[in-house]
């Protein structure tokens, strides 16, 4: 330690470095606050329509109304929520019935299969499939799924239909479900794998047996992440699945038992939430009408499922994750 | 395989037969999306470009003239007889094998719609090993020369005709005056200020650069002669343009050289601007793209040049350019009937119309690229504002630390929101509340900007986070303020990061299609916008719309046209950004 009578200055007094700084982190503080404001703002902007809507058509009318149509041509106008939930349930699970099989596998096949090169060329190339703009896909879905279905599969199709539509957003989501679930497999720490050969597991015992269950809290979010992509997914059914808000037919079984036949919803048109948000545009846009503001009530129940999925998600992650 | 010691005396035999077939499975899971991607991509260029009426005459003699010669520049860029071995025999033997696959299918199975053996073996084989030829080509010296040269002519071309199309809506005269009075004296100011060490005048250099742009602003109405169009780009783009390509090269080869290889393209793109002017084409537009493909094009050469290595690779362009022509005229000599593309130049420079054979894309293009230029400065400037403030300002506990979490778990979350639902804030806050108006450029850029805002976030907190702290204690150290460090240390290291994560995301914003159509962007513009408050379209609205239509001319013909042209876009966009990370992966 020197003994030094004039010490140098260290507070940074100085009145424009000070400013300067200020100004900059102010600006950047600012920056951040506007994540903020734009959360703040979409809820703000779609419960002050949404209200305006449920003063209207009270909440319980419009959750378990069995007719949609804003805009009709002879009266009747009803906002009734239940058709469009078939509509985005029958999508959702559909592709879910692809994306979530699909990208499992893919995930061990990248984590556990696949040599470190094959895992560098398939990753990027996977993501590739959730680049592709939604409005393509719905043009694959209705120009070539759904010909090339009626031509094999299925000849009593209609050109919208759900099932190929829901081909598409399965397709869509599976990077979601591998990327996430791979991550999570990845992170299996190699002690275990090892173990497991140890006590004579087969590559296959492990996989399966050791991997996917230690890392099963990661997977089961990406599930759900995948599974709100697909009900928020809105140009593919748009453009392939039609606009046709309709409760599927019930039919009776033997001894009066009621069911739905998959083929009736599957391959006719239906509409989901964000088919009947697009729809509604074509009408008025400046606002005001009750068609308008039911486009808000809609966006809510959008944006409130797919929060409470993604909290959901994040909750399954954190509190269920394996700590090694 | 683990089961490889089963057959040990004393142990268990265990059946491999699950675990091979499930490995088989697995794989075969990894690659069904892509493969079910690709044969969809197949058929749309099949579609937009008509090949399914190309005679096979017509594709062998392009087989042989374009990408025979194109293969042969990779394979002796390559200069390895192992790939050219390899290359070989998947071309032979895939011929055969294609050939004989799909004429068993025909017969036996079903007949395949709208292709034959001979496009079949072009997009199985042909264009895979195409792709792998050109990644090991242009690996070594003589390809990376070969499509470095043409990278940087095909994209100085398209960025000339992005910024000749962006003055469509700007006003040119403003931007003149605050070049003029704004980033020049900025500019002198911060040079005069590094030059002689005077940091007063680096610190003025932005207040006074601001101040320029505000009086060009009011100045605006004031002056009542302005240069040319044409002038004024001259001053304002193509002059710092050259300048900053003799910079470049002044500080390798001396002076003399910096003028030569500055003052040649500008001249040539100045005189070619000139003669548009005189011949009635677009003149401005002709010296952006000359001056942009030209002063890069110029300083990369003269580089390649001084090292001397892989000169070969120059023929590139000359190469393809001549088997086009080639092409043709063999074909017509032949008399060969050539197929007649949904997407030739025409569809992207007419309107829209109701006649397939007619319809166009202009207008779409011009509105997607003057919404993705206002979305890329803002979505980048707020992006990093808020990363810098995550990573760089605020510390990890606190009230502070907590409005970082919360901040943080909020950008998680809004990544997520769907697309649609801030199509709706868009529609409901920035059209009717503030006013900016239905289905504008300026509410769907906003829009899209707050879209992608969480992901450009993310990625760059990603880059920033990727700067090693050793740098940041270092510039502390020296004495620096949080701003400096974070301005000289923290950004220029990260910003290789920053600007591929941008990009990626403005790739998703040129895409989205349901907040443009939630805030109403209009179905068919016939004429490109003239304001950033008149009614547009973009790309995917307009595909949107056109699937719409039952004919058979606009759902396999029209469409398929707009989206390869989306897709092209799209995969030059991504193709930057990854150039751009290999890049800074190289440098460190």
């Amino acid at each position: 330690m020197t003994d030094s009578t004039e010490s140098p200055d260290l507070s940074r007094q100085g009145g424009l470095t000070r400013l300067k700084e200020g100004t900059y982190g102010g600006l950047f503080a600012a920056c951040a606050v506007i994540t903020l404001l734009t959360t703040v703002a979409i809820f703000v902007t779609l419960l002050s329509d949404a209200v305006v809507f449920f003063r209207a058509t009270p909440i319980a009318e419009f959750l378990t109304g069995i007719n949609w149509s804003p805009n009709p041509a002879g009266g009747g106008q009803a906002f009734g929520l239940v058709p469009l939930l078939i509509g985005t349930l029958v999508v959702t699970i559909t592709a879910a019935f692809i994306s979530i099989p699909v990208g499992t596998l893919t995930a061990i096949y990248l984590s556990e299969y696949a040599t470190p090169n094959a895992r560098s060329i398939l990753k990027p190339l996977l993501e590739i499939l959730a680049g592709v703009p939604t409005v393509v896909y719905g043009y694959f879905a209705l120009v070539y799924i759904t010909p090339a279905l009626k031509a094999t599969l299925f000849p009593e199709m209609s050109t919208f239909n759900a099932l190929s539509a829901s081909i598409m957003v399965g397709i869509m989501t599976i990077p979601m479900v591998s990327s996430i679930s791979e991550d999570a497999m990845s992170a299996v720490p190699d002690e275990l794998r090892q173990a497991g050969y140890g006590l004579g597991a087969t590559k296959f015992e492990v996989s399966t047996g050791i991997v996917v269950p230690a890392s099963i809290s990661g997977i089961a979010s990406s599930y759900i992440l995948a599974v709100s992509r697909a009900i928020g997914e809105t140009m593919i059914v748009v453009v392939a699945m039609g606009a046709q808000a309709r409760m599927p037919a019930i039919r009776e079984a033997a001894f009066g038992i009621p069911f739905i036949n998959p083929a009736d919803v599957l391959l006719e048109s239906g509409m989901t939430i964000t088919v009947a948000m697009v729809q509604i545009t074509g009408g008025d846009l400046t606002g005001g009408t009750l068609p308008y503001n039911s486009m808000f009530a809609l966006g809510l129940t959008l944006f409130v499922v797919t929060l409470v999925m993604n909290v959901i998600s994040d909750i399954i992650a954190e509190r269920y994750r394996e700590e090694y | 395989m683990a089961t490889d010691n089963a057959n040990a005396d004393g142990f268990g035999e265990v059946s491999r037969v699950r675990g091979i077939v499930f490995e088989y499975l697995s794989l075969g899971a990894s690659v069904f999306g892509l493969v079910a991607l690709g044969v969809l991509l197949v058929y749309v260029s099949i579609d937009a470009f008509d090949l399914a009426n190309a005679s096979p005459v017509w594709l062998l003699t392009y087989f042989l003239t374009l990408v025979v010669p194109f293969l042969a520049f990779c394979l002796y860029s390559a200069n390895d007889p192992a790939v050219t071995r390899r290359a070989l025999g998947v071309l032979g033997g895939g011929l055969v094998a294609v050939a004989a696959v799909f004429t068993a299918i025909e017969t036996l199975l079903v007949p395949i719609p709208r292709l034959n053996w001979q496009l079949a073996y072009l997009f199985v084989v042909g264009a895979p090993v195409t792709a792998y030829l050109t990644y090991v080509g242009s690996g070594e010296r003589v390809g990376a020369v070969g499509f470095g040269f043409l990278g940087r002519l095909l994209g100085g071309a398209a960025l000339g005709l992005a910024v000749g199309t962006l003055f469509l809506v700007f006003d040119s005269l403003v931007w003149f005056l605050a070049y003029t009075l704004g980033v020049v004296p900025a500019v002198a100011l911060y040079a005069f200020g590094s030059a002689r060490s005077v940091p007063q005048a680096q610190t003025a250099a932005l207040p006074a650069g601001l101040l320029g742009v505000v009086a060009a602003v009011f100045l605006r109405g004031v002056v009542p002669t302005y240069p040319s169009d044409l002038l004024i780009y001259l001053w304002t783009i193509a002059i710092p343009v050259a300048a900053a390509g003799a910079f470049a090269v002044a500080e390798r080869r001396g002076r003399t050289a910096a003028a030569v290889v500055a003052g040649v393209p500008l001249a040539l793109a100045a005189a070619g601007g000139f003669a548009a002017a005189g011949a009635g084409l677009p003149a401005p537009t002709v010296l952006l793209v000359l001056v942009l493909t030209g002063v890069p094009t110029a300083v990369y050469v003269s580089r390649v040049v001084d090292a001397g290595e892989g000169l070969v690779g120059f023929a590139l362009p000359v190469l393809l350019v001549g088997g086009v022509v080639a092409g043709a005229l063999i074909v017509e000599a032949l008399g060969v009937p050539a197929p007649d593309p949904w997407l030739d130049p025409s569809f992207l420079t007419e309107a829209p119309s109701q006649t397939p054979t007619e319809a166009g894309l202009y207008p779409a293009i011009v509105g997607s690229v003057i919404i993705i230029a206002m979305v890329a400065v803002l979505s980048f400037a707020l992006g990093v504002g808020t990363s810098v403030f995550l990573e760089e300002y605020t510390p990890g506990s606190g009230p502070l630390g907590t409005l970082t979490r919360i901040i943080q778990v909020n950008v998680a979350n809004l990544a997520a929101v769907p697309s649609v639902v801030y199509g709706l804030l868009g529609l409901g806050l920035f059209a009717n509340l503030l006013g900016l108006g239905i289905g504008t450029a300026v509410t769907a850029a906003l829009t899209l900007s707050l879209l992608i805002l969480p992901i450009t976030i993310i990625s760059a907190q990603e880059a920033i986070r990727s700067v090693p702290d050793d740098l940041r204690r270092g510039s502390d150290a020296m004495g620096a303020t949080r701003w400096q460090t974070t301005k000289n240390v923290v950004l220029p290291e990260a910003m290789p990061g920053i600007l591929t994560g941008t990009i990626l995301a403005l790739g998703r914003a040129i895409g989205e299609t349901a907040p443009l159509i939630m805030i109403g962007a209009a179905t068919t513009v016939f004429r490109a916008p003239d304001s950033l408050f008149s009614r547009f379209s973009a790309m995917p609205m307009q595909i949107y719309v056109w699937a719409g239509f039952p004919q058979a001319d606009f759902r396999y013909g029209v469409v398929a046209a707009g989206v390869i042209t989306l897709l092209i876009i799209l995969v030059g966009m991504n193709g930057t950004a990854i150039l751009l990370r290999n890049r800074a992966e190289r440098g460190n």
